[in-house]
């Protein structure tokens, strides 16, 4: 089992979090909310949009048709969207097929109870109008947070 | 029973009760339970010092009430489709449902009444037959005129089904405790929101 890198998008298209590992056999190497990642981080945005509508228009009408996987040639891309608008995205080796558990995990006992229920942490990290539409440069910084990610998804890294 | 299979369910074309007994499933499985007369007792402590801090001007108590509503709300939202994996709704009916069968049963465990639906289907009421906060409430005579107890409600529901793209308006219609014959919670939708797209690309 490989874990390359775990990202966050909030509802303003801004990446909220990123940490992207780099040695396979280090689960603390690599980045964390590193500038040098937000050109990725756009780029993958737009892949999970654009894919995410053409999976909703393929739906059939009322329905709902939420993307979960998108696999290339040398990853696969885990997808949650919830429908507050948040995205969370693991990118794994191929061989894993389906990390849905580990997403939800990740949202609803580590993102709820570090973040949300955190009072003195934003929920909305875009402060300004112009900081929305993915213009934003806030991330998720809680302590909490950060030790809880690496701890639960540290030894999934290889 | 994993959050996929629970997410299937709920989404299985809302069979009214595949949600209540998937609700249920949630509320008796999946909830810490706290004692309701402390709950009561916390926010009737928490009205009655926002009275005292406003000098019993009612109309700001209202406010406060709401907008510290509004920010639970908007956390709250996110425990809830934590807990629920639900989707977005697709149909406003759909969201009433959900409100009373399923946010109100987990958060509040009671189950109230949707009806009074307005002829274009753009607002519904929610009818607190059982209302947790106001358990042992009496309102004196100054405060009976104007001031909506449970106010705090109309604020978390704003601020949770804005934080799914619902601009709505909540107010209460009517209060047992003001001597009407119920407890009317009106929901009113302005507009659904528009999801955001990155800058640049429309």
């Amino acid at each position: 089992m490989a874990l390359y890198s775990f990202w966050i998008f909030d509802r303003h298209c801004n990446c909220i979090f990123d940490r992207e590992w780099t040695l396979k056999t280090n689960p603390s190497s690599g980045t964390t909310n590193s500038k040098l990642n937000e050109d990725t981080a756009k780029l993958l945005y737009g892949m999970v949009f654009s894919l995410r509508s053409i999976s909703q228009k393929l739906g059939s009408k009322g329905s709902f048709n939420e993307i979960r996987t998108i696999a290339t040639g040398k990853y696969r891309a885990h997808i949650l969207c919830t429908a507050s608008g948040l995205w969370f995205i693991l990118l794994s080796d191929l061989g894993q097929e389906d990390l849905s558990q580990v997403l939800r995990y990740l949202y609803s006992e580590i993102y709820v109870k570090t973040v949300v229920y955190n009072w003195l942490s934003p929920v909305d990290f875009a402060d300004s109008p112009n900081e929305r539409r993915g213009q934003g440069f806030r991330k998720i910084r809680n302590r909490q947070f950060l030790l809880a990610v690496e701890k639960f998804l540290g030894p999934m890294v290889n | 029973m994993s959050a996929s299979m629970s997410g299937n369910t709920a989404s299985s074309s809302s069979s009214k009760k595949s949600l209540k007994a998937f609700s249920d499933d949630i509320w008796k499985n999946k909830t810490a339970k706290i004692n309701a007369e402390l709950f009561t007792l916390t926010y009737g402590s928490i009205v009655s010092q926002l009275c005292t801090d406003y000098e019993r001007d009612f109309a700001k108590v209202n406010k406060q009430l709401y907008s510290m509503g509004y920010n639970i709300g908007v956390r709250l939202i996110e425990d809830f489709l934590a807990r629920t994996a639900l989707p977005r709704c697709d149909s406003l009916a759909k969201t009433s449902e959900v409100i009373s069968k399923c946010a109100f049963k987990i958060f509040l465990n009671v189950t109230p009444q949707i009806g009074n639906w307005s002829s274009n289907k753009d607002s519904f009421s929610i009818f607190l037959d059982e209302n947790p906060l106001s358990e042992f409430v009496e309102l004196p005579m100054d405060a009976a005129r104007e001031l909506w107890y449970s106010n705090i409600l109309c604020g978390v529901l704003k601020g949770a089904l804005e934080m799914v793209q619902m601009d709505c308006d909540v107010y209460f219609a009517s209060d047992v405790l003001k001597g009407d014959q119920t407890t009317e919670l009106r929901v009113k939708l302005n507009k659904i929101l528009k999801d955001e797209i990155p800058a640049g690309e429309d």
